[in-house]
């Protein structure tokens, strides 16, 4: 701008210099604070995004740099997962939900081994066992989980009290329990429609993982990819349709306005006593308190076989760590991720986000809300939801979501079946 | 509605229905409800909004939203303050934003000044329609490019961010800049030549001026864009403590968890600047569209 001709009888034009000084001067100004302040600490990026544990962490962070010298922990809790390994400068330590989609980075080899971490020998082999069941990297413990969270039924226990109802243990149980309450005019269980993850998290995973192998449904469907179909020996269509056939007969007694219901509604109708049941997991619990009523909530699995034994709770890794193969300082991330794993660091989280301890010495869970799982949690006698196994390309909580609302069952299972036969056939 | 040069009708005299010569006179009533009720799109929301940040989070979740905020609570406001560090995100988006209205009434003004009076030359007919053409690809489908590319070119930052938001909205302000152009006649330049002016000075001393009224329309179209983005400067900076502030707000509402009255307090600072902008340039913003449309 400044080389071109200024005729020497015209002062530059104030506009024009002001247009040209302001745009520099904000883009010198933006690129300049991207270096912080020089000293001799290394850096650590701390990636962790779960809204409510935020302040949690961002605590954790600060006592861990002031306890020592070298190392600086800086808590990400809003970058993009995705954009930072695609630009090759991921967080030096993660800390989030397990899924399949965070399954994707493990499977290609982008998390590094932290299976010589003193931390990794104190896991419970079945939960460590939990991260191989979406994908394996040969040789490597990638993913240490943090913490578990358990799902079950969740229900009121005053309102079970009032109608002399006991916690059903067999699927003939659970439906005398339904026809009982809503004999006595009480909504017996509360759906939220409206939202298709919680059909898919709540109905769908509970009925599935009540009756089917859930783990080793889908190692037989990934081994059979394209054959997936009406003639295979499993499928959608096949082994899901007794489950979620008796989903549907459970959605009967929901309440009436469920499909314009979602998630918060539904939060606020348990905390004043709308209903007897809810199909959601631990997080819900933190929102129906928000309400601050003085409910009084517990949680059961749901039966969905004539047989107590067959009962289990669903699970989820509700956080796990790893550090990226392309961190330049796993060093100082696996202090940090030490520090994170002591015993009394670990179970003070899961005590205050009422979720389950990972290790062998982790205490039991003494909140009256889930302490009820602790025994299934013990013996292992979990599985994680039907729904997280299949892949986002698949809209299925939109298949369950239009199943809860009247669709076709075996035509939305064929549909599925078809969907997966497709993306394998594209992979 | 307004004065016109016809006398008065008294308005308990005329039907509303009765058309003709006397309508501007009488109050449309129709028309007039349908403003009121689109009026209602805007302020219901707004209530809602101004409402919800005023609450306990036990009001906010009693089921409903309309239900007046009392006990006044201001503390919403103080949390989300300290959660998204309000001064520093603010003043990010604030410098993003500003770089980027700059950005694109200059070089936009510029190219289509360039454009327009070199139409006759194919060079400059057919970057005009290069720039046009580039309107049918939003980020989203170059975004891991454009990762990948500001990583290695060290734009990982605001200043990336501004850059991008100046390309990205460069070609709708060529289009807006060059039809407004085109019905500034050829002879003001001339007279200007003849005084003696070379083309820059043409341009800012005469031509520039001239287009105001379009560098606001451009100017507040950019403003939004940039303020309000949320996928951009989530997908390109990679600094958190250089997030700006749509991107950290985005931790007051997940799948799982709601904070309603904390994040509507924090929409509400995030939102006064766009209000406040638009107050003060509205004006301009409509004759600039006027102008734009009619040659």
């Amino acid at each position: 701008m400044t080389t071109t001709n200024l005729n020497p009888s015209s002062p530059p034009s104030r506009r024009r210099f002001l247009a040209g000084m302001g745009a520099a001067g904000a883009l010198a100004a933006l690129s300049g604070c991207g270096t912080s302040a020089g000293s001799a600490r290394t850096e650590v990026t701390f990636y962790e995004t779960k809204p409510e544990a935020i302040p949690y962490f961002t605590g954790l962070a600060k006592n861990f740099t002031s306890s020592q010298e070298r190392i600086r922990v800086i808590h990400d809790a809003s970058s993009s997962l995705s954009a930072s390994f695609v630009r090759r400068n991921p967080p030096d330590l993660g800390c989030l939900n397990y899924n399949l989609e965070m399954a994707r980075f493990m499977e290609r080899g982008a998390l590094s081994d932290l299976s010589d971490m003193p931390a990794t020998s104190r896991m419970r082999p079945n939960v460590q066992q939990l991260v191989n069941q979406y994908a394996i990297y040969p040789g490597r413990t990638s993913v240490l989980p943090y913490s578990v969270a358990a799902a079950s039924v969740i229900y009121n226990k005053r309102i079970f009290a009032e109608h002399n109802l006991s916690v059903p243990a067999t699927w003939e149980d659970m439906i005398e329990v339904c026809e009982k309450l809503t004999a006595a005019g009480v909504t017996p269980i509360y759906s939220t429609f409206r939202d298709p993850w919680t059909v898919a998290q709540g109905l769908f995973d509970y009925t599935v993982g009540g009756m089917v192998d859930v783990a080793a449904f889908y190692d037989r469907m990934d081994e059979l990819g394209t054959e997936v179909g009406p003639q295979s020996d499993v499928s959608f269509q096949k082994t899901l349709l007794q489950p979620v056939t008796r989903m549907m007969k459970l959605a009967g007694y929901s309440n009436k306005d469920a499909p314009a219901r979602g998630y918060g509604e539904g939060n606020t109708a348990m905390a004043h006593g709308k209903a007897a049941m809810y199909m959601q997991g631990p997080w819900a619990f933190g929102e129906i308190a928000k309400a601050g009523t003085d409910v009084d909530l517990g949680t059961f699995p749901l039966p969905m076989t004539d047989d107590p034994a067959d009962r289990k709770v669903r699970v989820n890794i509700d956080l796990s760590l790893w550090i990226p193969e392309m961190s330049t300082v796993k060093e100082e991330a696996r202090k940090f991720l030490s520090f994170l794993m002591q015993p009394k660091i670990q179970n003070a989280y899961n005590k205050e986000f009422l979720a389950f301890g990972t290790t062998k010495d982790a205490p039991p869970a003494t909140d009256p809300r889930i302490a009820q799982m602790q025994d299934y949690y013990d013996k292992g006698r979990f599985y994680m939801g039907a729904s997280q196994f299949i892949p986002r390309t698949i809209p299925a909580e939109n298949y369950i979501q239009a199943i809860a609302n009247g669709a076709s069952i075996e035509g939305t299972l064929r549909r599925l079946d078809q969907d997966w036969a497709r993306l394998a056939f594209r992979q | 509605m307004s004065n016109t040069t016809t006398p008065a009708t008294p308005r308990d005299q005329s039907t509303p229905k009765h058309g003709g010569k006397n309508r501007r006179d009488r109050a449309n009533w129709p028309i007039t409800i349908v403003l009121i009720v689109a009026s209602l799109t805007v302020l219901v929301p707004l209530y809602v909004t101004v409402s919800m940040s005023l609450k306990t989070t036990e009001q906010a979740v009693s089921g409903n939203a309309f239900s007046l905020p009392w006990p006044i609570n201001f503390s919403s406001f103080a949390q989300a303050w300290a959660m998204t560090d309000f001064p520093r995100a603010f003043t990010i988006s604030v410098l993003v934003t500003v770089a980027t209205v700059a950005g694109t009434i200059v070089l936009a003004s510029l190219a289509s000044y360039a454009i327009v009076r070199n139409w006759d030359r194919r060079l400059f007919r057919w970057s005009f329609f290069y720039l046009l053409a580039t309107m049918f690809l939003p980020f989203p489908v170059v975004a891991l490019p454009q990762i990948k590319l500001t990583g290695i070119v060290g734009l990982d930052n605001p200043a990336g961010v501004a850059l991008l938001h100046i390309m990205f909205q460069l070609s709708f302000s060529i289009l807006l800049y060059t039809a407004f152009l085109r019905s500034i006649p050829d002879e003001l330049e001339e007279s200007a030549k003849l005084d003696g002016a070379s083309t820059w000075q043409t341009f800012w001393k005469l031509i520039f001026p001239l287009l105001a009224p379009m560098s606001a329309t451009v100017g507040i179209f950019a403003f939004l864009i940039s303020w309000n983005d949320f996928m951009m400067p989530s997908l390109i900076t990679s600094d958190p403590s250089l997030q700006t502030l749509p991107v950290l707000q985005n931790i007051f509402q997940t799948q799982f968890s709601n904070s309603y009255n904390v994040a509507f307090a924090s929409y509400l600072m995030a939102m006064a600047p766009a209000i406040i902008v638009y107050l003060f340039t509205q004006r301009w913003v409509m004759s600039g569209v006027t102008q734009g449309a009619i040659k």
